[in-house]
């Protein structure tokens, strides 16, 4: 009798030690259908210019157009605001750490559907624990014949007092050091990777010294939707490994499309080292000491 | 048929009388306001002659019609971006009621997609109506002669008090600087587009940021952008503008790229030792106008207290 209420009471304890891990459970990539049953219980984040969501938005949801979150710094683009800047912004979304935020934007085309994943990947960056994007983006949304809004909805700001993830980011110093440690993740088109094309804005062709490839699209279905968990992982695994302690350093060209593989390594596959080099390409293949090939 | 109805302002005004009056005398409507700023480099009879060849015929042509803001884009250097909504009349859509004008230099600046940092405003959702009023666009039915003239413009004191601020710092910074600086001189974001030798054969457009002397409150220093227009922007017309320093080639200019932190909020060293983005000799564009030398300020180091 005595052992049985020991029993309880230990299982009771462990179950208390792991809700805040519970917490951390929200899935990186969400459905429109999973959207429409959960919206009572999630902020939903658009991140389209202020007159695409006065046009029509989800039911709900408020608006802080993407190039708030991902801003230009010299030359770089799609950079971290400053921290205070950051939670500024936040406090005036009425975003809390705790608040299960989702992410939508457009999704018909590659650039657009990252702006999501690097808003999300700035949330969990500024210590928001359970951030999610819609899969297909609002197209899909749409496609799905899901409700749509044109009343603003203005959010109730509060302080934000979130505590940063800087394990999260790594700069150009960092990536140096990690050279021949960590994986160091392209995540660009595999003619980029092997330097056979650029951006025009993107200083020289060329990749960072050791760089493996996961393109971004491998991600993705024909109609912008995510793939599967299993999808994703066989097409992650063969090129970053199976430890999940391994340090990885994602980057692209500008740092916002290697979100999406940043979300699908840490928040969907578990991986617990992995950062994002924010200054990318842009960065690296404009200083000529940087070790690069081919 | 009648072909394009709604640049009939008489039309217009059988059911919108009030606003059709106001609109006629207003400077969107006028655009007089243009003419009368740049026809200071130009003597009589150069003015006369701008009149009737590029006044009427160039700047009048796109300024602009009921239509042109709530149809369809006015045609702009002979390109129109076509209808706003269909074939419907659209009260309000500021990203093309507005945008399809200032879309050039504002607009995108004020979204963040010119320059990179989208303006705190927008940030909020607030679009160009929020600040500015029907009597703003539409006229007040005066016939101003210059946009200066015009009272009833927003100002970032209409909601931002001086006084008001939270913090002790931002407080003293206000107290220090007010009269002295406008707002954008230190909450401009950072770069903001600036046009060179607009109608001179090399137009060209790259980001730019400028401080220096306002040319119309020699009082305080501000946000400065580029006037395009150069010696020779009038040549094939035969004006040759003979008083062309008469005016600068920088305008104080409201700069929409918003934001409550910049360098120089943060930093007194950034204007008062490193005299970053400060117009100087250097900077100052070539074979340009001699008032611009008026408009370099050398802001003083800040004493140290022994």
């Amino acid at each position: 009798m005595v052992n049985a209420k020991w029993k309880i009471m230990v299982s009771l304890l462990a179950l208390l030690l792991l809700l805040p891990a519970a917490a951390f459970a929200a899935e990186p990539f969400v459905t429109t259908e999973w959207l429409q049953a959960n919206l009572p219980k999630v902020t939903v984040l658009d991140v389209r210019k202020v007159e695409e969501y006065n046009e029509g938005h989800i039911p709900g949801s408020i608006n802080v157009f993407y190039g708030v979150w991902g801003i230009k710094k010299g030359v770089l683009m799609n950079e971290l605001p400053s921290d205070d800047d950051l939670k500024d912004i936040l406090s005036a979304a009425g975003i809390e750490p705790t608040t299960h935020v989702v992410v939508v934007s457009k999704g018909e085309t590659m650039p657009f559907r990252t702006d999501a994943t690097r808003v999300a990947w700035t949330l969990r960056y500024a210590g928001v624990e359970n951030v999610s994007v819609l899969s297909g983006g609002i197209e899909k949304w749409i496609a799905d014949k899901k409700p749509l809004s044109k009343d603003a909805v203005k959010p109730k700001a509060k302080p934000y007092r979130g505590k940063f993830n800087k394990q999260f980011f790594a700069n150009k110093a960092h990536v140096t050091g990690a050279l021949g440690k960590a994986v160091i993740v392209d995540v660009r088109p595999p003619e980029f990777y092997k330097g056979e094309k650029k951006l025009d804005f993107v200083p020289a062709t060329g990749r960072i010294k050791g760089a493996v490839n996961l393109p971004p699209a491998l991600l993705y279905n024909e109609d912008g939707t995510f793939k599967t968990k299993a999808a994703i992982e066989a097409a992650a695994k063969p090129v970053v490994g199976a430890d999940l302690d391994k340090e990885i350093i994602v980057y692209c060209d500008t740092g916002k499309v290697c979100t999406n593989w940043w979300l699908a390594l840490h928040d969907l596959l578990g991986y617990r080292n992995v950062k994002v080099y924010d200054g990318s390409s842009m960065e690296w293949l404009a200083d000529p000491a940087a070790p690069k090939e081919p | 048929m009648v072909k394009r109805p709604s640049n009939d302002l008489a039309l217009c005004g059988e059911c919108h009388q009030e606003i059709a009056a106001n609109y006629r005398k207003s400077l969107h409507y006028t655009t007089i306001g243009q003419r009368n700023r740049v026809i200071k480099r130009m003597s009589a009879e150069e003015a006369k002659i701008f009149d009737e060849k590029v006044f009427e015929k160039s700047c009048r042509s796109c300024h602009a019609s009921c239509g042109d803001c709530h149809v369809k884009s006015p045609a702009i250097a002979g390109v129109s971006l076509g209808l706003i909504n269909k074939h419907k009349f659209v009260r309000k859509d500021e990203g093309k009621t507005c945008a399809f004008c200032h879309g050039g230099r504002v607009y995108p600046e004020y979204t963040g997609e010119y320059g990179g940092n989208a303006d705190v405003h927008y940030q909020k959702g607030m679009m160009c109506m929020d600040c500015h009023t029907m009597d703003e666009l539409h006229g007040d039915g005066k016939a101003y002669q210059l946009k200066e003239e015009v009272r009833d413009r927003p100002r970032c004191t209409d909601c931002h008090e001086p006084g008001r601020e939270v913090k002790l710092t931002a407080r003293v910074g206000h107290l220090k600087h007010g009269g002295n600086a406008s707002c954008y001189a230190c909450h401009s974001a950072g770069e903001y587009r600036q046009c060179f030798n607009c109608h001179g054969g090399h137009s060209e457009a790259k980001p730019g940021f400028y401080i220096g002397t306002s040319p119309r409150n020699r009082r305080e220093i501000t946000t400065l952008r580029i006037i395009p227009t150069v010696r020779d922007t009038f040549k094939p017309n035969g004006i040759r503008q003979a008083n062309f320093d008469a005016l600068p080639n920088y305008w104080d200019a409201p700069i929409h790229n918003i934001r409550k932190r910049t360098e120089r909020t943060r930093n007194c060293d950034t204007c008062h030792e490193d005299r970053k983005g400060f117009l100087t000799m250097e900077t100052l564009l070539k074979d340009s106008s001699r008032v611009n030398l008026e408009l370099i300020k050398k802001p003083k180091p800040i004493p140290v207290s022994p």
